[in-house]
C-alpha cells in the first residue's frame, strides 16, 4: 500500500472539505439554518390554533343592547362580530375581557389609602367584613351615612343598590352625570314626574341640537347611528348648535356657531319667536314665563350674548315651528354631559311649545323604574327621616356629609367629576370604601375593597365566554352584601340575581306642566358678566375623542392606537385653538402651554391651530389625565375637569363645567 | 506569542507622530461607539432610530448612497487606466481601487444595519424580483446583484496589490498570479465599468422609478446618478490621496496625477451640473405638473429651497475650478474643489432622501423633520472612521503607492 | 379562473369617525400592543382614520371650516390595468408583495427583509414597519386570531383587505363541496364593524354590485388621484409623463371641500 504522505493527505482533506462544503451549501442547509436563527432570535408569538365556533349574545355595555356574535377559537374569544351594529367599544370587548390588569379576585387594601397596594382575599372574607361594617354602622345609628355612587349605564345593579341603601336607611344614591339624571331634575321641575327625557330621535324630521354631540357618543352610539341613517333616508334636517365645529356639526345639515355656554340663551331666544308666532303651552306659570321671555330674551339681547345673527335665530325658529316633527335636544357633550337643569328646562320648553312632547319623533318621559319600596325596619325608618339627600353627585361631594361606607358601582367619579379631588379627600376620611370594578381606575385606587365585576363580554348570554377569574356580576355582589346585613336581608328575598324580575321602563306623556320664570331672570346678567370678565379671557370647551369618550376607553391599547396625532402624540395632549387666539399670545403650532383657571392649573399641553374652534376658545379633549387606569391609561395627558368650573347647579346638584374660563401661560 | 504581538502593535503605534496617535485614539473610541450602536440596533431593532413610517430612509441611506457614488472613483479610474490606457493614473490606481473597495465594503455594513431583517439578506439573491425582462422589475434587485458582483470585481482588482506585498511577492506562484492578473486586469475593469454603470444608475432608478411619488419620479434619474458618480468619484480619490499625503508628509502620488484626475472630474462635473439643471427644469415643467403638483412645493419645512441652493453652489465650485488649469494645479484650490465636489454629491443625496421624505403626501399633512438618535449618529460617523482606520492599515502594510516605493528606492540608492 | 376584483366604497357622508373600523381591524389582524403608542409615525396600524379639515384653505374662516374623517387603508392600487403593477409591488427587492388575480395586494412578511422600499413608494403611506418587537402582554395573547400570523420586528405589514377571511370562506365552501373560486364572498373586518354601513365592499368586476355602482356615483372620488376628474385631453397630457396608482378604494362625499382637499394646488 502506498504510504499516504503529507501532500496527499492535504489533497484529500482539502478535497473533502471543499466537497463537503459545496454539498452543504448547495443542499440549502445553511439557508434553512439562517431561517431558523431568524425565527429563534425574533421570539415569535404564535396564536394557538383551535376549532372555530360562534357564540351569539347581547352586549350589555350600554342600554342599546346590540346583538353580537363572538368568534371563539376553542375557549378563546378572538373577535366580536357586530354586523354593522354596535360601536367601537363593542370591538374592544375582547381587550377588556383579556386585559392583563383585570381585577381577578376581591382585593383588600394593604398600604395607605391611595398607595395602590392591594392584596387578594377570598370572597367570603370580603363580604363578611363588609356586612359586619354595615351592621355596625346601622347599630350605631349612622345608617344615614351610607352612600353610593353609580354609573348611569348600570340600570339593574343600580336598582339593587338603591334598594339596599333604602332598606338600610340611607337616601344617598348618586349617579355620575348623564342625560338621565340631569334631565331627571328638569323633568321633576317641569312635569313633577320622576323620569328622564327620552327623545325619539330616529323619527324626528327637524332636530335642533343644543351642543348635544349626537354622533360622537351622546346617548347610545348605535341607536344614534341608526337615527342618523334614518335621517338621511327620510331627509330629516339636523341643525347643530355648537361652539366648535365638532364631528356632529360637520355632518349636520346646518351648523350654528355660538359663543361658549350660551345655549340656554339661544333656546329662550328661539322661544321668543315661537311665542310671537302664537305658540303656547298649558301649564302653571306660563304667562309669567312668557312675559319674562319677552322682556329679557329679545332678539337683540340674545344675538349679542350668543353671537348668532338675528336673522338666523328668527329663521331657525320659523323652520322649527313649521316642521312636522320638530325636536329640540338638550345635553351638552357626548359621553360626558354637562348642562344646567335650567338649560334643559329651557330647551324642553321649546318641545312643549311645538307640541312635540309625547308624540312620535318627539320627546316622552321615561319613568325611572324601581323594584318597589323595600320594607324598612325601625333603624331604617328613623335614619331616613333625619337624612337630607343632596341634589346630585357634585352637591354630595361638596357637602359636609362624610360617608361611613361608600360604595362605587362601576363608576369613576374621581376622574369624571370636576370635584374629583374633593371626592378623594372624602374617600380618605371614609372608613370603608368599596369599589365594584373590572379594572383599578382612579376611584378604585382610593378604595378599601375592590370587588371584581364582569365585562360586557362575560354577560352576553348563556353561552358567554367563561370568566377566568373570580369576578361576579355587580348585581350579584350587591345581593350578596345585602343578604348579609341584618334588617336589610328581608328586602332581598332572592338568592341570586337571575331570580329577580326587573320591571320594564315606562314611557309616558306628561300631563301637568309648571313653568318658572325665576330661574331664567338672573341668567342673562350672569352670562354677560362672565363674558366680559378680563382675568380669564378664554373659554375652555371640552370635546370627546373617538373610542375614548369621557375616559373609559383609554385602558385599551387598541384604543391608544387609534388616537389622532393632533389629540395626543409623543406623550403630550394637544388643545385646539384658533390661529388668532394663538397669535395674541405669540403661540404657534406645537407650542407648549399650561391652562390656568380660577380652580387651578394643568399642563403642559401642546397647541394645535385650527379654525374649527372659535377665536377666544380653547378646545380640550376629555378622557385623559388618569392618575390610575392600568399602565395603558395612566399618566397620559391631563384631565381638564381638574380646572373646570365646579359651580353646582342648584336644581340638579351637578357641576356645570361648560362655562369654564381660563388663561394661558 | 501574545506578548510579541502586543509589543509589535505598541511599536507600530508609537512609530506615528503624536497628532496621528491622538487621532487614532479618538477614532478607535468612535469606532467602539459605532460597534456598540450597531450591536444595539441588531439586538433591539430599528425603533431606536429616528426613522419612521414617513421618514423611511434617512442618515444611513445617505451614507450608503454617498459611499457608492464616491466609490465610483474606483471604476472610473480603472476604466481610464486599464481601458483608455491613460498611464498618468498609474500611481493612483491602487489607491482608487482600495478606496472603492472600502466604500463598497462599508456600504454593505450600512445596508446590514438599515434593513429590518439583516439575517434575511440572502433572500435578495434567492428570491429576486426580476420579472420577465432583462432589467429587473425592482431597481433594488438590480442594485443588489450589481454591487455584489462589482464588489467581487473590486476584490479581484485589489488582489494584485495585496499579492505585491514584499513578504509574499517573493514566492513564485504569487508573482506569477500577480503578473497575469495585471495583464488581464482590463477584462475586470471592463466588467467593473459595465456593472458600475448599471448599479450607479439603478441607485438613481431607486428613486426615479417610484412612479406614484411625484417628489421623485423621473426615469432619467438613472443617468443623472451615473453622471454624478463619474464626476464625484475621482474627486473623493483625489481628496483622500491628498489628505494621506499631508498626514504622511510625503508625496504619495505625484501632484500632476491629482491634477489630471481633477481635470477629468471637472469635465464630468460640467456635464453633471448641466444635467442637474435640466433635471430640475424637466421635473418642474413636465413631471410634477403631470401629477398636479408644483415642484417648488416639494421644498419646504426645515429643508426648503436653501438645500437646493447649497447643492447647486457646491456643485458649481468644482465645475468652475477644475476647468481652469491654474486652479487645478494649485494645491489650495484643488482641495477646495474636491472638498466641495464631495459635499455637493452628499448634499444631493440628502436632497433626494431626507428632503424627499419630508414632503407631505397629503395636502393636510405637514413637512416633517429628522433628528438622528445617538445610535444613528454613531453609525453614520463611525463608518467613515472605521473606513479611515482600515485605510490607514492598508496604506501602512500594503504597497498602495508605487510612487512611494520608487521614492524609497531612489532615496535608499542615493544614501 | 378568478373573475373578481375586490374594491371598496366608503361614504364619507355617513362616517361619523366613531373608530369602530379601526379597532375591528386591529383585533382581526393581531396588531402589536404597546404601552405608549403615541409615537404616531412609528405606529403599526393598517387602517388610519385620518382627520381632515379645510384649515389649509387660507380663505376659510371659523364658521366655514369643517372636519371629516377618512378611513385610509391600503388602497390596493392596480397601476396600469393592462399590466397590473402597483407602485409598491414593482419595487420590492424580494417579491414579498404581489398583486393577486383578484386585485388584492398581498404582503408576505416572512419574505420581507425590511428594506422599506415599498413604504417609500406608496403614495398613501398605507404601509407600516414593525420598528419594535411586537408584544402581547399576559392574557392579551388569548385574544389573538390564529388566521393571522404575527409579523416579526423589522418587516413591513399592511392591510390586505382581510384576505385571510377570504381564505377562511374559501376553505368553508370547499368543505361544503363548492369549488368555484368565484363563489367565495366575504367581508373584511372594517366593513363588518361600521355601524352606519359607510364602508361597502364587493366585486368591482360585477357591474351590478353595490360597490361598482357606488364607484360610478357622481359623489365618488379617489384619494389623491389627480387624473380622475380631468377631461380627456388633460388626461392624455398627464399620461405622457405620469403613471398613476389606480386604487380600488373609492370615497363618496357630497361636501365639495373634501374633494377640494384632494388637490395640492
Amino acid at each position: 500500500m502506498k504510504k499516504i504522505d503529507r501532500r496527499d493527505f492535504l489533497k484529500v482533506a482539502g478535497g473533502a472539505v471543499v466537497g463537503g462544503g459545496a454539498g452543504f451549501v448547495l443542499s440549502g442547509a445553511p439557508f434553512d439554518a439562517f431561517q431558523w436563527v431568524v425565527e429563534w432570535t425574533q421570539d415569535q408569538v404564535v396564536p394557538s390554533p383551535g376549532e372555530e365556533r360562534f357564540i351569539t349574545g347581547i352586549c350589555h355595555a350600554c342600554p342599546n343592547k346590540c346583538a353580537i356574535r363572538v368568534r371563539m377559537i376553542d375557549d378563546r374569544a378572538v373577535k366580536i362580530e357586530t354586523e354593522n351594529k354596535g360601536c367601537s367599544m363593542g370591538q374592544a370587548l375582547v381587550q377588556w375581557f383579556y386585559h392583563p390588569e383585570r381585577v381577578k379576585y376581591p382585593l383588600k387594601r394593604v398600604g395607605k389609602k391611595g398607595s395602590g397596594k392591594f392584596a387578594p382575599v377570598k370572597w367570603d372574607e370580603a363580604i363578611q367584613d363588609i356586612t359586619t361594617s354595615f351592621n355596625k354602622l346601622r347599630k350605631e345609628g349612622k345608617a344615614d351615612s351610607l352612600a353610593a355612587i353609580t354609573n348611569p349605564h348600570t340600570m339593574r345593579s343600580t336598582l339593587l343598590l338603591e334598594r339596599l341603601l333604602r332598606a338600610a336607611g340611607s337616601p344617598h344614591l348618586y349617579t355620575e352625570s348623564c342625560m338621565c339624571n340631569l334631565s331627571r331634575a328638569a323633568v321633576k321641575h317641569l312635569y313633577n314626574l320622576d323620569g328622564a327625557l327620552c327623545y325619539d330621535l330616529e323619527n324626528a324630521d327637524y332636530i335642533l341640537s343644543f351642543s348635544a354631540r349626537l354622533l360622537e357618543g351622546w346617548g347610545q352610539p348605535y341607536s344614534m347611528h341608526k337615527a342618523f341613517l334614518n335621517w338621511k333616508k327620510t331627509d330629516a334636517k339636523l341643525v347643530q348648535v355648537d361652539t366648535l365645529c365638532s364631528r356632529t356639526a360637520s355632518l349636520a345639515n346646518e351648523w350654528i356657531p355660538l359663543k361658549p355656554g350660551t345655549e340656554l340663551t339661544l333656546a329662550l331666544g328661539i322661544a321668543y319667536h315661537l311665542l310671537r308666532k302664537g305658540k303656547t303651552s298649558r301649564g302653571t306659570g306660563f304667562a309669567d314665563w312668557s312675559q319674562m321671555v319677552f322682556n329679557y330674551y329679545t332678539p337683540d339681547n340674545v344675538s349679542k350674548i350668543t353671537g348668532v345673527p338675528i336673522e338666523t335665530i328668527s329663521r331657525i325658529a320659523g323652520e322649527f315651528a313649521e316642521a312636522k316633527r320638530p325636536l329640540a335636544v338638550a345635553g351638552r357633550g357626548g359621553t360626558g354631559i354637562s348642562s344646567s337643569a335650567a338649560e334643559i328646562i329651557a330647551i324642553q320648553t321649546l318641545n312643549d311649545l311645538v307640541e312635540s312632547t309625547g308624540k312620535t319623533g318627539g320627546v316622552s318621559i321615561k319613568l325611572f323604574s324601581t323594584l318597589g319600596d323595600p320594607p324598612a325596619d325601625d333603624i331604617a325608618r328613623a335614619s331616613l327621616e333625619k337624612a337630607t339627600r343632596s341634589k346630585g353627585l357634585d352637591d354630595f361631594i361638596a357637602s359636609e356629609i362624610d360617608p361611613g361606607i361608600l360604595i362605587i358601582n362601576e363608576a369613576n367619579p374621581v376622574h369624571r367629576s370636576t370635584h374629583g379631588k374633593k371626592l378623594v379627600e372624602k374617600m380618605q376620611r371614609t372608613p370603608l370604601v368599596i369599589s365594584l370594578s373590572t379594572l383599578i381606575n382612579d376611584t378604585a385606587h382610593y378604595s378599601d375593597y375592590i370587588l371584581p365585576t364582569l365585562t360586557a363580554l362575560e354577560r352576553i348570554g348563556e353561552s358567554a365566554p367563561v370568566t377566568r377569574s373570580q369576578s361576579l356580576c355587580a348585581g350579584e355582589i350587591i345581593l350578596k352584601i345585602a343578604r348579609g346585613i341584618e334588617g336589610v336581608a328581608d328586602a332581598f328575598p332572592w338568592s341570586s340575581r337571575a331570580e329577580i324580575d326587573f320591571p320594564e321602563e315606562e314611557l309616558i306623556t306628561p300631563r301637568t306642566r309648571a313653568y318658572s320664570a325665576d330661574i331664567f331672570k338672573e341668567h342673562l346678567k350672569q352670562i354677560s358678566a362672565q363674558q366680559e370678565q378680563k382675568e380669564y379671557p378664554l373659554a375652555l370647551i371640552p370635546f370627546e375623542v373617538p373610542a375614548i369618550g369621557d375616559g373609559v376607553g383609554l385602558a385599551f391599547p387598541y384604543v391608544l392606537k387609534s388616537i389622532d396625532g393632533k389629540i395626543f402624540s409623543y406623550d403630550k395632549l394637544w388643545v385646539h385653538m384658533h390661529p388668532e387666539t394663538a397669535e395674541k399670545d405669540g403661540l404657534s403650532e406645537g407650542s407648549k402651554i399650561d391652562l390656568i383657571s380660577k380652580r387651578g392649573e394643568i399642563g403642559s399641553v401642546r397647541v394645535h391651530l385650527t379654525k374649527l374652534v372659535a377665536p377666544g376658545v380653547v378646545a380640550v379633549p376629555l378622557g385623559f389625565g388618569h392618575t390610575s387606569y392600568t399602565k395603558y391609561g395612566s399618566d397620559k395627558g391631563v384631565n381638564p375637569k381638574e380646572i373646570m368650573t365646579a359651580d353646582i347647579d342648584p336644581i340638579s346638584g351637578t357641576a356645570d363645567w361648560w362655562l369654564t374660563r381660563i388663561q394661558i401661560s | 506569542m501574545i506578548k510579541k504581538i502586543i509589543e509589535f502593535i505598541k511599536s507600530e503605534f508609537y512609530s506615528y507622530s503624536k497628532n496621528v496617535r491622538t487621532a487614532i485614539i479618538i477614532m478607535l473610541a468612535i469606532a467602539l461607539c459605532f460597534a456598540a450602536s450597531a450591536l444595539w440596533i441588531f439586538l433591539f431593532g430599528l425603533g431606536y432610530t429616528d426613522m419612521n413610517n414617513r421618514m423611511v430612509w434617512a442618515a444611513w441611506i445617505i451614507g450608503d448612497f454617498s459611499l457608492i457614488v464616491l466609490g465610483g472613483g474606483a471604476f472610473f479610474t480603472g476604466f481610464l487606466f486599464y481601458i483608455f490606457r491613460r498611464d498618468e493614473f498609474k500611481p493612483i490606481i491602487y489607491n482608487a481601487t482600495l478606496i472603492g473597495l472600502l466604500c463598497y465594503l462599508f456600504t454593505f455594513i450600512f445596508l446590514a444595519l438599515d434593513i429590518g431583517q439583516p439575517l434575511r439578506f440572502w433572500f435578495g439573491y434567492i428570491y429576486p424580483n426580476w420579472g420577465p425582462h432583462l432589467l429587473p422589475y425592482s431597481m433594488m434587485t438590480e442594485v443588489f446583484f450589481c454591487i455584489t458582483f462589482y464588489f467581487i470585481i473590486l476584490v479581484i482588482e485589489f488582489t494584485p496589490t495585496v499579492l505585491e506585498h514584499p513578504l509574499i511577492i517573493k514566492y513564485a506562484p504569487i508573482k506569477w498570479t500577480a503578473h497575469y492578473m495585471h495583464k488581464l486586469m482590463w477584462i475586470f475593469a471592463a466588467i467593473g465599468t459595465f456593472l458600475s454603470f448599471f448599479h450607479q444608475g439603478s441607485l438613481g432608478g431607486i428613486y426615479g422609478m417610484m412612479y406614484a411619488k411625484p417628489v421623485w419620479y423621473r426615469p432619467h434619474l438613472f443617468f443623472l446618478f451615473v453622471a454624478s458618480a463619474l464626476a464625484s468619484g475621482p474627486a473623493l480619490t483625489v481628496l483622500v490621496t491628498w489628505f494621506t499625503g499631508k498626514v504622511m508628509k510625503k508625496e504619495v502620488v505625484p501632484f500632476k496625477t491629482l491634477s489630471s484626475l481633477a481635470r477629468v472630474s471637472g469635465f464630468m462635473f460640467i456635464i453633471y451640473f448641466l444635467f442637474r439643471v435640466i433635471d430640475i427644469y424637466v421635473v418642474a415643467t413636465r413631471y410634477a405638473p403631470s401629477y398636479d403638483r408644483n415642484y417648488w412645493d416639494f421644498w419646504g419645512g426645515y429643508y426648503g429651497l436653501w438645500t437646493l441652493g447649497v447643492e447647486l453652489i457646491l456643485c458649481l465650485i468644482p465645475t468652475l475650478l477644475f476647468v481652469v488649469r491654474k486652479f487645478r494645479e494649485q494645491e489650495k484650490t484643488l482641495v477646495i474643489g474636491v472638498g466641495a465636489a464631495v459635499v455637493a454629491v452628499i448634499m444631493n443625496r440628502f436632497n433626494e432622501t431626507v428632503r424627499g421624505f419630508a414632503v407631505p403626501n397629503f395636502p393636510w399633512d405637514e413637512f416633517i423633520g429628522y433628528l438622528p438618535t445617538i445610535q444613528e449618529f454613531f453609525v453614520f460617523f463611525g463608518i467613515p472612521v472605521c473606513m479611515a482606520l482600515a485605510y490607514m492599515f492598508c496604506v501602512k502594510y500594503l504597497p498602495i503607492f508605487p510612487n512611494l516605493k520608487k521614492d524609497e528606492e531612489t532615496s535608499s540608492e542615493a544614501s | 379562473m378568478m373573475k373578481r376584483k375586490w374594491g371598496m366604497a366608503i361614504d364619507l357622508d355617513k362616517c361619523t369617525g366613531c373608530g369602530a373600523c379601526q379597532i375591528a381591524c386591529m383585533q382581526e389582524n393581531n396588531l402589536p400592543i404597546f404601552e405608549d403608542d403615541s409615537d404616531i409615525l412609528k405606529r403599526v396600524t393598517f387602517l388610519e382614520l385620518m382627520t381632515v379639515t379645510n384649515d389649509t384653505d387660507a380663505d376659510a374662516k371659523y364658521g366655514e371650516v369643517k372636519v371629516a374623517y377618512i378611513p385610509k387603508m391600503c388602497q390596493q392600487c392596480e397601476g396600469d390595468p393592462a399590466e397590473p403593477r402597483p407602485p409598491c409591488v414593482s419595487v420590492c427587492l424580494v417579491a414579498a408583495t404581489d398583486v393577486g388575480d383578484d386585485g388584492v395586494v398581498s404582503q408576505i412578511w416572512s419574505r420581507c427583509i425590511g428594506c422599506r422600499y415599498c413604504m417609500a413608494a406608496c403614495p398613501y403611506q398605507a404601509r407600516v414597519f414593525n420598528w419594535w418587537k411586537p408584544r402581547f402582554e399576559g392574557d392579551f395573547k388569548q385574544g389573538l386570531n390564529p388566521d393571522v400570523s404575527i409579523a416579526s420586528r423589522g418587516t413591513v405589514v399592511k392591510c390586505t383587505f382581510c384576505s385571510h377571511i377570504w381564505k377562511r370562506e374559501r376553505d368553508r365552501l370547499i368543505a361544503q363541496g363548492i369549488t368555484d373560486i368565484n363563489a367565495v364572498e366575504y367581508t373584511p373586518a372594517c366593513v363588518a364593524a361600521c355601524p352606519t354601513g359607510a364602508i361597502v365592499f364587493g366585486d368591482l368586476n360585477d357591474p351590478l354590485s353595490e360597490v361598482s355602482q357606488l364607484a360610478k356615483d357622481p359623489r365618488a372620488f379617489r384619494l389623491m388621484h389627480p387624473i380622475d376628474d380631468k377631461d380627456e385631453s388633460r388626461k392624455k397630457d398627464m399620461h405622457r409623463y405620469g403613471r398613476f396608482p389606480n386604487p380600488k378604494v373609492y370615497y363618496l362625499t357630497s361636501q365639495s371641500w373634501i374633494r377640494d382637499l384632494m388637490r395640492f394646488t
